[in-house]
């Protein structure tokens, strides 16, 4: 059965249609990547899924629940993790109370364990060494490591991801695309809104092209990438790669 | 105006001056304290948005509360604090208890500077990213929660020139509680005025405590403020240790292929 089960969802702002129609799954420890151009609703798509936007119309079925008849958004919201596109590190606070914060809030762990948490996941996407560090003083490639381990310390079933190296100068999007790549090996259920085409070729189980609110082409990376069927598949492509 | 007479309107009623000084301090700060924290609940409170799967029961409460603290800020921003010192004073004092000058001094001024902050408060939560707010909700946190522990701690911070700014107004605007006759430095200028008849010299004087006493504040609200901002003002370092080094090499392998 798929984790994450979404059909015939339609959503707009006031009149603008932003997603119309829009059915996909992703299967336990897959990885699908979405790309399109801007404004093609990839995002909004993520967001709907986290519950920060409601959809119109459909459905979408997550861990066996539809989710937009959940009464208790915060118990859903732990099991999928979110890293955004602008980090979002709580300015407030360094680096490891960003990690603590919701352990000890909303898991309702000691602060002692918490804190094993999140040096534990600190260490693993290499910000160690920054515990003490307040966000503004971080580079953007380690501020998103941080976002990373703060989303896996709450041990989440899924980790969504919106366009995490958007924001990064070229030579720390390879920092922050390596640490998801490590994620995707020890099978983490992920959907990665992204431009990086290589990325998504590497380690995604299935691309998904959307345009215009439409997914135009759904596949294994090799077919979308090697062989797309659709013209305006085509058209993005060259324009990209 | 003489200034020798300046001179001996302080040497003779220093004193007096030292009380009036006294008290317009402790009315300003405990005021401004005060309703700091009456603005911290109030703008808090209107600035929470429930969610969409609220119960309609909460979001007729929240609507009801709102309305009621529009209408506590409207009316408290809107009417001189000297007129709500004079009608509150004397509606409790026939009505209810025979209270302390004081006391009526030090809750008047607190729920007008609660007016006043709330607005302050609300400003500076909407200047928070809203980014910050979102990376909280997705991690399963309560907006009650991420009020507390995200938004109002930077709030905070942004609206610190305005918050104090506010007590800079109520070392100033205490004056008007001269009219319930607490024993703050204008009512006891007035006193020495009327002593002295020498109505332009004592005033002078006032004028140059307040002065001083608003140019102190200020130093001491830069320094602090200064503090707040310090740990922000570091300059991005770069991640030498070995295991981030892999992360970073394996980075760059891999956006070379």
């Amino acid at each position: 059965m798929p984790i994450i089960e979404v059909n015939n969802v339609r959503k707009s702002f006031d009149k603008l249609g932003v997603l119309s129609d829009i059915s996909f799954t992703v299967e336990k420890g897959e990885v699908v990547c979405l790309i399109g151009p801007s404004g093609s609703g990839k995002s909004t798509m993520l967001r709907c899924i986290n519950l920060l936007e409601d959809i119109d119309e459909g459905q979408i079925v997550v861990l066996g629940q539809d989710i937009n008849k959940i009464k208790d958004i915060n118990a859903y919201r732990k099991q999928v993790g979110m890293v955004f596109q602008q980090f979002n590190l709580f300015a407030n606070m360094n680096v490891i109370e960003n990690c603590i914060l919701a352990q000890v809030k909303v898991l309702k762990k000691d602060r002692k364990s918490a804190e094993e948490t999140a040096m534990e996941q600190l260490k693993k996407v290499g910000m160690g060494d920054f515990v003490y560090a307040y966000p503004s003083t971080l580079s953007g490639g380690q501020k998103q490591r941080v976002a990373i381990a703060r989303a896996l310390c709450m041990n989440p079933e899924i980790l969504l991801f919106d366009e995490p190296t958007s924001a990064l100068d070229p030579e720390m999007v390879g920092e922050v695309l390596s640490v998801i790549k490590d994620l995707a090996n020890e099978d983490m259920t992920m959907i990665v809104v992204t431009h990086e085409m290589g990325f998504a070729k590497d380690v995604a189980d299935k691309v998904i092209f959307m345009d215009d609110g439409l997914i135009v082409e759904e596949g294994k990376p090799e077919q979308i990438f090697n062989n797309p069927k659709n013209e305006r598949t085509r058209q993005f492509l060259s324009r990209i790669l | 105006m003489s200034f020798q007479k300046c001179f001996e309107i302080i040497l003779k009623y220093y004193p007096s001056f030292l009380l009036g000084i006294r008290t317009t301090l402790i009315v300003a700060l405990s005021g401004t304290l005060i309703g700091l924290i009456i603005g911290l609940f109030v703008g808090g409170i209107r600035a929470i948005k429930l969610d969409k799967t609220a119960s309609g029961l909460n979001k007729t409460l929240k609507a009801i509360i709102d309305a009621i603290l529009k209408v506590y800020i409207e009316v408290f921003r809107g009417t001189p604090m000297m007129v709500q010192a004079v009608f509150i004073y004397y509606l409790v004092y026939t009505n209810i208890v025979h209270w302390n000058k004081m006391v009526a001094a030090i809750f008047v001024i607190s729920i007008n500077t609660g007016a006043y902050m709330a607005e302050i408060v609300r400003s500076g939560i909407q200047a928070v990213d809203p980014g910050q707010n979102e990376a909280a909700r997705s991690l399963g946190m309560s907006s009650m929660q991420t009020m507390m522990n995200i938004v109002l701690p930077q709030a905070i911070k942004n609206a610190f020139p305005a918050i104090g700014n506010e007590l800079i107004v109520n070392i100033k605007d205490s004056s008007v509680l001269m009219i319930i006759s607490i024993t703050e430095l204008m009512f006891q200028s007035n006193s020495i005025a009327g002593t002295t008849y020498r109505f332009t010299e004592t005033y002078f004087v006032t004028a140059m405590i307040y002065l001083s006493l608003t140019t102190i504040s200020s130093i001491i609200l830069n320094a602090i403020e200064k503090k707040l901002n310090h740990t922000r003002t570091s300059l991005p370092q770069s991640d030498t240790n070995a295991h981030s080094m892999t992360i970073a090499q394996k980075g760059a392998d891999y956006a070379d292929n």
